[in-house]
């Protein structure tokens, strides 16, 4: 059943193209809403279940014989499963609308399927070679997706993103082979068990420097971020959804976190190394948001600098702060996809993306204003909404580790977060209404119903914090916080 | 050790060459072939799989996708490059080599040598038991490209 979350966006995706010479756009739109909405019902109802006696490991036989085909789904892995596909069906919805005018529907449904398959696979997999294959079938995938548009920004985009994506995918591939001639092994368990007994710490350090990089650069972390501010903006709003809200956080720091944690083992030099990225992209991201102009420019910057909190908890090393960075993680997923489909929003009713050319809008778009509003909250950190909680949980870790001036610096990156989206409210839908947007509508019905939920589920799992952490979160904190262990116990890897 | 030094060269020249050629198509075909290099010594190096993979994946596959591109795009004007950009590789080029020598010389002496692999059994077998997940994979890679591909040579339509 594990091998559906695969299978199903590839076979979809393989007849899609066939599907869109019947019909340009009602089956497209059916079946790809169908595919991630199977998948999101399958994630939560019979998710849990699966993982209550521990990891759960599938394999495969063809005749009789046994085929090398194992995927595993833990707590961790679960968590990033629902957060792929609650958020993918919200674009894929908000989609219906939105990518009416780009044409091609089909194609583009099928390219955000296999998206979906290389990022599925990449959370399931037990090989370090199988996350190298994975992370770029996403990526593939999503380098077409930037430039889908083919205007001039967008194709410059894309090839900006492939280009920087390109070289990280090379260390990520030249660590797994160091780490393959040194252990033998490309298995979580073997590589783990070989690292145990080898004696090649500096060697194993460059492979440590390589991952950071290759997988600093995915994940667009202070100082590897320069291709994300140019490649989210330039994507249609339901790919820079998708980029912001999920792919960073796939091939970035849920393959940062397995290979360090789970693989490697989180030493407490490699924890520092962490935690200073972390905190130098909270920082600095928060600090270049506020001087942009650009509504989408600006929720990229936000992109990196929310990523720097995750990576600071997780970073941290310790249970609560292992904890605090995977509930950002979800917590940030929801909020920036839905901020990024109202960015959309008010680009298709405008036409603009610069702030300072808008105003009053919330006059002619009441619901994107709302959830807007809800977006914004919750990422700067507002009670009662989600991102409150996950920020107050990575700061009181912080402190309980008596690292108290990356707490203080968290708090205050969470002041600067609150500046910048309290501008983007006061210049696009506060004020004056320009006159130039008095024939201005309130989005279509499908995109509002994307955001609705979204902006919904940021609120719900606010108010419900505990409950979604004992169901979702803990499960996935504690794959985590068991380190090599796990890997090593013989647990599902 | 000839006919190894031969393949070792044939793989850098023909890569260098598929980056500096303007050509696209021949640049593609260079490219091909400095695969299908890297393939024999693949074979020479007792590594069959790998080799069989880079033969029919990379020359093979991955070329047959590069030419159906390049087919699909139309000559649009000249674009001019600056004299930095063709002085650029050639210089990065020469460096690259000079450390990837001093690199790879004193990393060698660090790496503890792997015990040999016992026979896995054919290439069929090999690829089926053993790593059967990287298909699903590959499978997956090669719908990206060719949607990449009709994604971004589509005709656009009037209400576009």
């Amino acid at each position: 059943m594990i091998f559906l979350f695969v299978a199903l966006p590839l076979v979809v995706a393989g007849i899609l193209p066939l599907i869109g010479k019947i019909s340009k756009k009602v089956l497209p739109d059916i079946l790809t809403n169908g595919v991630f909405a199977a998948l999101l019902a399958l994630a939560l109802l019979q998710g849990r279940s699966l993982i209550s006696r521990g990891p759960v490991v599938e394999t495969f036989s063809w005749l009789g014989e046994p085929l090398s085909l194992r995927l595993m789904l833990d707590g961790f892995s679960l968590l990033m499963l629902i957060t792929v596909t609650l958020v993918g069906f919200c674009i894929s919805l908000y989609s219906i609308n939105y990518m009416d005018h780009y044409g091609a529907k089909a194609n583009f449904y099928a390219l955000f399927l296999v998206m979906l398959a290389g990022m599925n696979g990449l959370v399931l997999v037990t090989d370090l070679f199988q996350i190298y294959l994975f992370l770029e079938v996403a990526a593939v995938a999503s380098y077409a997706l930037v430039a889908y548009g083919l205007g001039h920004d967008e194709l410059e985009a894309a090839f900006k993103y492939l280009m920087l994506s390109a070289v990280a995918s090379v260390f990520i591939i030249l660590s797994i082979i160091i780490l393959f001639g040194l252990t033998g092994n490309l298995d979580f368990a073997g590589v783990a068990q070989g690292l145990k007994t080898l004696d090649a710490k500096y060697l194993v350090g460059i492979c440590a420097a390589f991952f950071i990089f290759g997988f600093g650069l995915k994940a667009a972390l202070v100082p590897f971020h320069a291709w994300l501010p140019d490649a989210h903006p330039s994507a249609p709003a339901p790919i820079s959804a998708a980029l912001s809200g999920l792919l960073i956080k796939v091939s970035g720091v849920y393959a940062l976190a397995r290979v360090f944690l789970n693989v490697f083992g989180l030493t407490p030099a490699l924890s520092t190394v962490l935690m200073y990225l972390g905190v130098i992209s909270m920082v600095a991201a928060a600090l270049l948001a506020l001087g942009q102009r650009d509504f989408k420019r600006m929720l990229a910057y936000s992109s990196i600098s929310q990523i720097g909190y995750i990576i600071l908890g997780i970073g941290l090393g310790t249970p609560l702060g292992i904890l605090g960075g995977l509930f950002h993680l979800l917590n940030h997923a929801l909020a920036k996809s839905l901020l990024f489909l109202n960015s959309g929003s008010v680009q298709m009713a405008t036409g603009t993306r610069n702030l300072d050319e808008m105003g009053g809008l919330g006059k002619r778009m009441p619901v994107t204003a709302a959830t807007t509003i809800v977006g914004s909250l919750s990422i700067a950190g507002v009670p009662p909404l989600n991102g409150f909680w996950s920020k107050l949980i990575i700061i009181v870790a912080l402190i309980e580790a008596k690292h108290w001036a990356f707490a203080l610096i968290a708090i205050l990156a969470s002041v600067l977060t609150l500046w910048y989206y309290l501008l983007i409210q006061r210049r696009a839908f506060f004020g004056k209404l320009n006159e130039r947007w008095q024939a201005v509508r309130e989005a279509p019905f499908w995109m509002t119903t994307a955001t609705v939920i979204l902006a919904l589920t940021c609120i719900g799992v606010g108010v419900f914090f505990a409950a979604t952490i004992k169901t979702w979160i803990q499960p996935a904190a504690d794959a985590l916080s068991q380190g090599v262990r796990v890997t090593l116990g013989g647990l599902g890897f | 050790m000839i006919l190894q030094i031969t393949l070792l060269c044939g793989v850098v020249i023909f890569s260098a060459a598929a980056v500096l050629l303007r050509d696209l198509l021949r640049s593609a075909i260079c490219l091909a072939v400095a695969s299908l290099f890297l393939g024999i010594i693949f074979f020479r190096m007792k590594a069959p799989y790998i080799g069989a993979f880079e033969i029919s994946v990379v020359a093979g596959m991955i070329t047959v996708l590069f030419v159906v591109t390049i087919a699909l795009t139309k000559t649009e004007g000249d674009v001019r490059e600056s004299r930095a950009a063709s002085w650029a590789f050639p210089v990065f080029f020469i460096v690259f080599l000079i450390i990837d020598v001093m690199v790879t010389k004193s990393l060698l002496g660090r790496v503890p040598a792997l015990e040999s692999v016992p026979d896995r059994g054919t290439f069929g077998e090999t690829l089926w038991k053993m790593r059967t997940f990287d298909l699903v994979g590959q499978i997956g890679l090669i719908l990206a490209s060719v949607f990449a591909v009709l994604a971004l040579f589509r005709k656009r339509s009037k209400d576009e």
